[in-house]
């Protein structure tokens, strides 16, 4: 037995304990802590990075930014100290107007994929097409939601053209954050249901549906923030300036997003103080964007701590 | 009588097959409007470096090339950062650093690419005209805004490709004596490697379709960089500032460009299901 222990102690002709071998345990244990100590670094780089880009733009635009004037405000072309409401009012109705568009249809399609749908060459064909659609380039959307919504069908520069090409961009993220949704609601809930008679449809409408409205919300939210910072996408289909807050979906608006980019190529050279407002609009626009991704969080965080406490009573 | 629950499956999968006729129209429209300037200009010019419209020479190789520079540029930056963070979350990190670190990705991730264009803008740009005494706009200043935009996407993947990597394989490595860093360099990596290629090909993606955030820092100007520091153009970019005064061929090579953009997501995408498939095969 110790024998044994022996001749594998020196199997490949080192001997445990011997030099060579303690060198090279050395070098080992030299080689995790440096590598230990890189890569906190590169993570707490990336937080530090962070901090500075909201620190920053919250520098450069903040205070300027939380005057009521500014932000409700009206914008002025050819003199400083205009507003931003209209592009504030903007961004809040294309919002609203691309989820009511995208909601039913993403949902819809989630359902499908989730409760219906086969593995086969149509669900393949699906998840192919919601990945591509997914890695194209938001100003392709922008030119195509131009040659289709805008000049095609004649909706001309509006917050309707603007609303339908931003739900196609946003339609696979909230089929994606849905279907998962509806995939976390556990099969029992199903088949006591349906053991119960009810059809499959009305099992989904009465039970599956209502235990994923959390998730669909928090997916929902998320892609406000997305269509609020969008930009490229929307330069060529709802328009970059206005100077009065849009009413119908059918009248041009300028989002936030594009007015910054506005602010810089077009309106830098009509609008004195121009740099002054595109940093106030930066900083609010990301304001807002992490709010909403805040509340998003927020929204799953209840959710899944409201489901412990009920796990523990079941 | 009419089957209630039939129609409204069939409506449902309309309704999921509206992704797939997204694409379709996509690819429909801007090939058909791309197809004047094929027809009429031809292929050889327009892959030519020679873009000057009035003279009927409209060449996107300054702009490809462009959008491969700062790709590279921002992955460079970018993947090592966020491969990093990711080993970090899954391998080291205590949890209450784990949550920290995970919530921080995500805000990255949130952040608008106007906002970190405008950062680049007024605070990155100052400070590389002063150290390099350039004008500051250009492929470096590109690709680290590049950078910050692709690594949280690479993180977030590259973290769930390292989290399914079975824990019996850390335990058998560390069993056997290794480091944590031997079990992770020689273990885990390999073992979640197609999972970081994934990742970083969808990192390209979103490097290679950035548009307002390289515009606000890329220059521009129409040709060839000359180092990192000078200005130039990418393909996006070239599309976003010259769609509104463009018409007639001009407008139809912009679309050309956009076709471009469109065969390479595909081609992407592609890639990564080639990639996935592989991995399935060897388990």
């Amino acid at each position: 037995m110790n024998r044994d222990l022996q001749t594998t102690e020196t199997a490949f002709g080192i001997e445990a304990g011997s030099p060579a071998v303690r060198r090279s345990a050395g070098r080992a244990k030299r080689t995790d802590r440096t590598a230990t100590v890189v890569v906190w670094s590169m993570a707490m780089f990336g937080l530090a990075l962070l901090g500075f880009i909201v620190i920053a733009i919250c520098w450069k635009g903040l205070l300027y930014a939380l005057n009521p004037h500014f932000v409700f405000g009206a914008p002025r072309t050819s003199a400083a100290g205009g507003g931003i409401w209209p592009m504030v009012w903007s961004s809040f109705y294309l919002a609203i107007l691309t989820l009511v568009i995208v909601l039913p249809v993403g949902v819809g399609a989630a359902i499908y994929m989730s409760e219906y749908a086969r593995e086969g060459f149509m669900t393949r064909s699906v998840r192919f097409g919601a990945d591509v659609l997914t890695t194209v380039p938001s100003i392709v959307f922008g030119i195509f939601g131009l040659l289709l919504f805008v000049t095609y069908m004649g909706l001309g520069y509006s917050l309707l053209a603007g609303a339908l090409l931003l739900a196609l961009l946003n339609l696979p993220t909230i089929m994606r954050t849905s279907e998962e949704a509806l995939k976390a609601v556990p099969n029992s809930y199903r088949e006591a249901s349906m053991g119960l008679g009810a059809s499959r449809w009305h099992t989904i409408k009465k039970v599956v549906l209502p235990s994923a409205i959390p998730g669909i919300t928090t997916g929902a939210i998320l892609a406000i923030g997305r269509v609020v910072g969008e930009s490229a996408a929307i330069v060529y289909t709802v328009g970059t300036f206005v100077l009065k807050a849009p009413l119908l979906p059918t009248q041009p608006a300028a989002p936030m997003a594009g007015n910054i980019w506005y602010l810089v190529s077009e309106g830098g050279l009509m609008i004195p103080d121009a740099i002054k407002i595109a940093s106030a609009e930066a900083a609010f626009l990301l304001l807002l964007v992490l709010a909403f991704n805040l509340l998003a969080r927020l929204i799953a965080w209840l959710y899944k701590r409201k489901t412990r406490t009920a796990a523990r009573f079941v | 009588m009419v089957d209630r629950e039939w129609i409204i499956k069939k409506v449902l999968a309309v309704l999921s097959m509206l992704v797939v006729v997204g694409i379709l129209l996509i690819v429909v429209f801007v090939t058909k409007a791309a197809l004047p300037v094929i027809t009429k200009v031809g292929l050889f010019n327009l892959f030519s470096s020679n873009w000057y419209p009035p003279t009927g020479h409209y060449g996107i190789m300054i702009f490809i090339v462009g959008t491969l520079l700062t790709t590279v540029g921002g992955l460079l930056i970018g993947a090592p950062l966020a491969l990093g963070t990711a080993l970090f979350l899954t391998e080291m990190a205590p949890r209450r650093a784990a949550t920290i670190v995970t919530r921080g990705v995500e805000v990255l991730a949130g952040i608008p690419s106007i906002v970190l264009g405008w950062l680049g803008l007024i605070i990155l740009l100052p400070w590389i005209k002063a150290l390099t005494r350039t004008g500051g706009t250009g492929i470096f200043a590109a690709s680290i805004i590049l950078g910050i935009m692709v690594m949280p996407t690479i993180t977030t993947i590259a973290k769930d490709a390292l989290e399914t990597v079975p824990a019996d394989y850390r335990l058998g490595s560390i069993g056997l004596g290794a480091t944590r860093w031997q079990t992770t360099w020689r273990v885990t990596l390999p073992a979640a490697k197609s999972g970081i290629i994934v990742a970083v090909i969808l990192g390209m993606g979103r490097a290679i379709g950035e548009t307002m955030a390289v515009a606000l820092v890329i220059g521009p100007a129409t040709s060839y960089a000359k180092g990192l520091f000078s200005p130039t153009h990418t393909l996006t970019t070239k599309m976003l500032m010259e769609m509104g005064e463009s018409s007639g061929i001009q407008r139809s090579a912009l679309f050309f460009m956009a076709l471009v953009l469109l065969l390479i997501a595909i081609a992407l995408i592609a890639l990564i299901r080639v990639a996935s498939r592989k991995k399935a095969y060897a388990r």
